[in-house]
């Protein structure tokens, strides 16, 4: 009983769990028997917490997230989101951003945003109030009618960001969304997303492979192994918000993105 | 030195054909036989219209007809082949190879079969133009991006709503391209099919006049059907423009490498 209460004590001091996950594992049935993708992964997703998992290449990072999109089941273990378990997609509670090639090419972009909104039959003038205001929280006002291939790759991404807020999820999951973009809008673009969460207060689950940008983003770093993936280090980032670029040339971070580094380098 | 208007250069071409069609046999280096002049050739169209309005007549129907088979069961059969892993390695392999094969060789059969009627052209031409229809349109759902249906069932998506909200918007360039071809095929299928054995139709009229060496009435024929195929592709054209918004402005984007460019407003943190 006593170790009861303390446990849920030290909850209540951490803050509620927006994202739990436990004991997950996976296996693909390959040509040559089983092959373990993820291994025993274990993770506590605050709410309201900007939670960075950064890993090398084909370690099962997205394989993580598509199942706590509800998109791919696991084989083993259980995640949680608000206390209910994950076992179809839930747009209300979970929203995903993917890369920008997601966005529908024969949509404008304000009907790109509204999409999951007309999936259930919101009324019309309701979807184009709601899109707008997000179409203004990125910063893409007088692009409504616009279509994506109109757009430059970090537009694209605005509307991709406005598109898994629309229905006003309270987690976001975001699966590499700058993985495509150049390495000065991938910036830019690491910034706005920043500002939009700190009106937003959304929890967030980033996967990069990036390290600056998982540094540079998060409050907490989830450091993955290659292939299979289990994780390997669990790392809170000190830096003060709001985050200025300045931030990169401190030491904190230096050394926080060096032991992000060498974590992966010693399991590859 | 600008660049020419392509629009302006079409047009010019197509006045130095006539022109040329027009002045050559005048000037006798050709005999008649071999080309009458586009002035004669157009009063003869005029003596014969009615005889060339109802031929005309009797291959638009046989045109319409087959463009219905060959799109309808194209379209359908394209769809479910394309859409089940299984059938697709078990039947795509069979229709590729079917498609190769010069069908016009089974026309006599179908003539057997259908007697010299409509409904043999028209069974022939709608197989004749379902080929590519139906392959394009198993190509178009194949490769549609699965990310496409991964973003959708993220956003909570029914079947139904993939289907009709991400699949068949995501195809119909590819099915746009193979009914423009299909819709070509069959008014070869027909014509050609006309001048094999028939009794009606514009491809008969061409046959028929050849075979009493009537030249001025063989092109009068051949102008018809070139007209008939211009007209149907400007308007598949049209149709597919109007349908396929983004692909076109896609398309226009990229060639509007003359002329001023196009007038983005940057939002200010980009």
């Amino acid at each position: 009983m006593q170790h009861l209460a303390n446990v849920s004590e030290l909850r209540a001091q951490a803050g509620e769990a927006a994202i739990e996950v436990e004991r997950l594992s996976h296996t693909y049935a390959g040509a040559n028997g089983s092959v373990p993708a993820l291994v025993d992964i274990s993770l506590t997703v605050r709410k309201g917490r900007f939670v960075v998992i950064v890993g090398p290449s084909g370690c099962g990072k997205t394989s993580l997230l598509m199942m706590l999109a509800g998109l791919r089941h696991q084989t083993d273990g259980t995640i949680l989101c608000h206390g209910q378990p994950i076992s179809k997609p839930d747009p209300e509670r979970v929203g995903v951003i993917f890369q920008e090639a997601s966005l529908f090419p024969w949509l404008t972009t304000l009907d790109n945003i509204e999409f999951p909104l007309s999936l259930r039959g919101t009324a019309r003038e309701e979807r184009r109030r709601r899109s707008q205001a997000m179409l203004s929280l990125v910063g893409l006002e007088g692009f409504g009618e616009r279509y994506p291939h109109e757009l430059s790759g970090g537009m694209k991404q605005r509307v991709s960001i406005a598109r898994g807020l629309v229905q006003d999820p309270p987690v976001l999951l975001m699966d590499e969304p700058f993985a495509a973009l150049d390495e000065q809008t991938r910036m830019t673009m690491g910034h706005e997303l920043l500002r939009i969460w700190s009106t937003t207060r959304k929890t967030v689950l980033f996967i990069t492979h990036s390290l600056t940008e998982a540094v540079y983003l998060a409050d907490e770093v989830l450091v993955m192994s290659a292939r299979p993936g289990r994780i390997i280090d669990h790392i809170e980032v000190p830096l003060p918000r709001p985050r200025t670029y300045e931030m990169m040339a401190t030491d904190v971070f230096g050394r926080l993105r060096d032991r992000i580094w060498q974590q992966i380098r010693k399991t590859a | 030195m600008r660049r020419p208007d392509p629009a302006a250069v079409r047009w010019m071409i197509l006045a130095t054909l006539l022109i040329l069609w027009e002045v050559v046999p005048l000037t006798g280096v050709l005999p008649e036989l071999f080309l009458p002049s586009l002035s004669k050739t157009l009063t003869v169209l005029y003596i014969d219209r009615q005889i060339y309005f109802e031929a005309l007549l009797v291959t638009l129907y046989e045109v319409a007809l087959s463009m219905l088979i060959a799109c309808g069961l194209g379209i359908l059969i394209g769809a479910v082949v394309g859409g089940f892993a299984m059938l697709r390695d078990l039947l795509l392999p069979v229709f590729s190879s079917l498609y190769a094969v010069p069908i016009v060789i089974l026309y006599p059969v179908f003539t057997a079969w259908f007697g010299i009627g409509s409904s043999s052209k028209i069974a022939f031409a709608g197989i004749y133009g379902f080929f590519p229809v139906m392959l394009s349109t198993a190509a178009g759902i194949r490769t549609i991006d699965p990310q496409f249906l991964l973003a959708a069932r993220s956003m909570g998506a029914t079947l139904p709503q993939q289907i009709i909200r991400v699949i068949i918007p995501a195809s119909l360039p590819t099915v746009f391209a193979g009914l423009r071809l299909g819709g070509a095929l069959t008014i070869i299928g027909v014509v050609v099919s006309e001048m094999l054995t028939s009794s009606a139709g514009i491809g008969y009229l061409v046959t028929l006049n050849r075979t009493i060496l009537d030249s001025p009435r063989v092109f009068a024929a051949i102008l018809a059907i070139l007209v008939l195929s211009i007209a149907y592709y400007m308007l598949a054209r049209a149709l597919e423009s109007r349908m396929v918004v983004w692909q076109s402005a896609g398309r226009r984007q990229q060639s509007s490498s003359r002329g001023e460019p196009v007038a983005i407003p940057t939002p200010a943190a980009a």
